[in-house]
Parts: structure tokens; C-alpha cells; sequence
């Protein structure tokens, strides 16, 4: 096991190895909740007006991305009276540990929520040890 | 009173200009919306990602369409640790004003993949017209 000093240098040369992905011109990080369970890390990202299509989920080993791409809410001969909303693209991008399998993660978008599921590999999960008497 | 504007005009602007004071911190209204003019009806777009249809009442009364509902949260198993936590808004009301008569009979309204779209057409009265020159 290394120590705390080596893990930094492990992730930043990790970060470094990481193939960018290229940006859309404007796009805005949407908003998300994570937790974690015994067995996986559940991503939440609020992406409403995308569609399951326009979505995509890149996964490699350090690091995962989400993006999309949207068209516009209104037609050629819309007068816009009111615009809270914009055009606009997703992006968001997140670290990963070594302890997700990343061949294993699952998606879903349902209600304009995507939902990530990532697990843990085994040598990852708590594991609960037996005292001995 | 209502006062009628050309443009729609939310009722929650009028109130922030009465109520918000140097400290109050920014806070994103929720749903954000569009409001778009077409020659026959206007078509309103709002963003309401995790919003179920039966979590909104859509209600429209004297020119003003209002959005109100409430998002549930999902369930998380008892033994999860939250981690990140940026979706907070539960409860939501937003009033919009339209600028021109609405054949209230006749608005519809869609919800699809956290985007609601409600299309609202024109009075007879208000629609433009072309007008023959003898």
C-alpha cells in the first residue's frame, strides 16, 4: 500500500496520461449528487433536455466524462420574449479511484436525470474482519 | 393588482426588487424558462429535471400561467454516504405574465425527459391579421 505522498504523484501522472476531450463552445457542468454504497458510487446529473442519443459516457481507468450535445427549444420564426435557458451543451468530467471497475458501469436517463453506477471491484468493498477470541 | 407589461414578466421579479437586500445570497430561479412568440400561440419552455407529472400543477387565471410543484427526492440506501450534493431545490412556484390574449380552452401542455413545454395559442382577437386594401 503507498503512502498519501505517492498517491498524489500516482493521480497527477494519471491526470497527465488523460486524453482531453474537445470541448463544445459554450457548455454548462450540470449539477449533480453522488453517494456511495457498500458496493458502487451513484452519480446523479441534472441534464433535462438531452436525450438518451445525444448522451454520451466516456469511462477509462483514472477518470470518466459526460457530455451532450443539445439543439434549440424554439423553431426559425420564434420572437424569443424570454431567455432563462440559453443553448446550450453539457460537460462534466470526474475523477475515478482504482477501486471502481470500470468495465462495469452502468447508465441510465430517466425524467431529464442521468444516472451513473459505478462498483467498486471486490478487492475494494469494506470488509468486515472477525475478531478472534 | 396584475399590470399588464408588454413583455411577460415574472411576478417573482417584482417581488425580489421589494425583498432583496445586499446580503441575500444568488440563488438560480427554478425552472428556468423560455418564453417563445410564434404568429399563433406563444410556447413556454421550462427546465425541470426529476420533475414527474404528477409532481406539477400547471394552472393559468387572468393572463398568468403559473408552474408550482415539488420535487422528491430519490431514495438512497440507509448505509450510503453522500459525497456530492448540488441538486437542492424541492419545492418551486413561478408565475408568468403573457402579453397577449390566450385561448386559455386550448393550452397544452408536455413533459418529456425534464422539459416541460407548454403551448399556449391566441385569442381570435389577438391574432395578427392581414388586412385586404379595396
Amino acid at each position: 500500500m503507498g503512502t498519501n505522498g505517492q498517491n498524489v504523484l500516482e493521480r497527477r501522472r494519471a491526470e497527465a496520461l488523460v486524453k482531453r476531450p474537445e470541448l463544445p463552445e459554450t457548455f454548462v457542468a450540470p449539477a449533480g449528487d453522488i453517494y456511495e454504497t457498500s458496493d458502487a458510487f451513484v452519480v446523479k446529473l441534472d441534464m433535462p433536455g438531452a436525450t438518451t442519443e445525444a448522451i454520451s459516457l466516456n469511462v477509462e481507468p483514472g477518470h470518466f466524462f459526460v457530455r451532450a450535445r443539445l439543439g434549440s427549444y424554439h423553431g426559425d420564426r420564434a420572437a424569443i420574449l424570454m431567455s432563462e435557458i440559453g443553448r446550450k451543451s453539457y460537460f462534466r468530467e470526474f475523477n475515478l479511484g482504482r477501486g471502481v471497475n470500470h468495465n462495469a458501469v452502468q447508465a441510465q436517463f430517466a425524467d431529464g436525470v442521468l444516472t451513473i453506477i459505478l462498483p467498486k471491484t471486490e478487492e475494494s468493498k469494506v470488509r468486515e474482519i472477525q475478531i478472534k477470541s | 393588482m396584475l399590470v399588464r407589461f408588454g413583455f411577460p414578466r415574472m411576478l417573482d421579479d417584482l417581488l425580489e426588487d421589494v425583498s432583496s437586500s445586499d446580503f441575500a445570497p444568488v440563488t438560480r430561479r427554478f425552472p428556468a424558462i423560455d418564453v417563445a412568440e410564434y404568429e399563433n400561440e406563444f410556447v413556454a419552455i421550462a427546465e425541470m429535471p426529476g420533475i414527474k407529472k404528477e409532481d406539477l400543477k400547471i394552472t393559468f387565471e387572468n393572463d398568468v400561467l403559473t408552474l408550482k410543484g415539488e420535487r422528491t427526492p430519490y431514495e438512497i440506501p440507509q448505509d450510503a454516504k453522500v459525497l456530492l450534493n448540488e441538486m437542492r431545490v424541492r419545492e418551486f412556484e413561478r408565475s408568468l405574465q403573457l402579453p397577449s390574449d390566450i385561448d386559455a380552452k386550448n393550452i397544452s401542455a408536455e413533459l418529456k425527459d425534464g422539459v416541460l413545454r407548454v403551448v399556449l395559442p391566441k385569442a381570435e382577437n389577438a391574432r395578427a391579421r392581414q388586412i385586404e386594401i379595396r
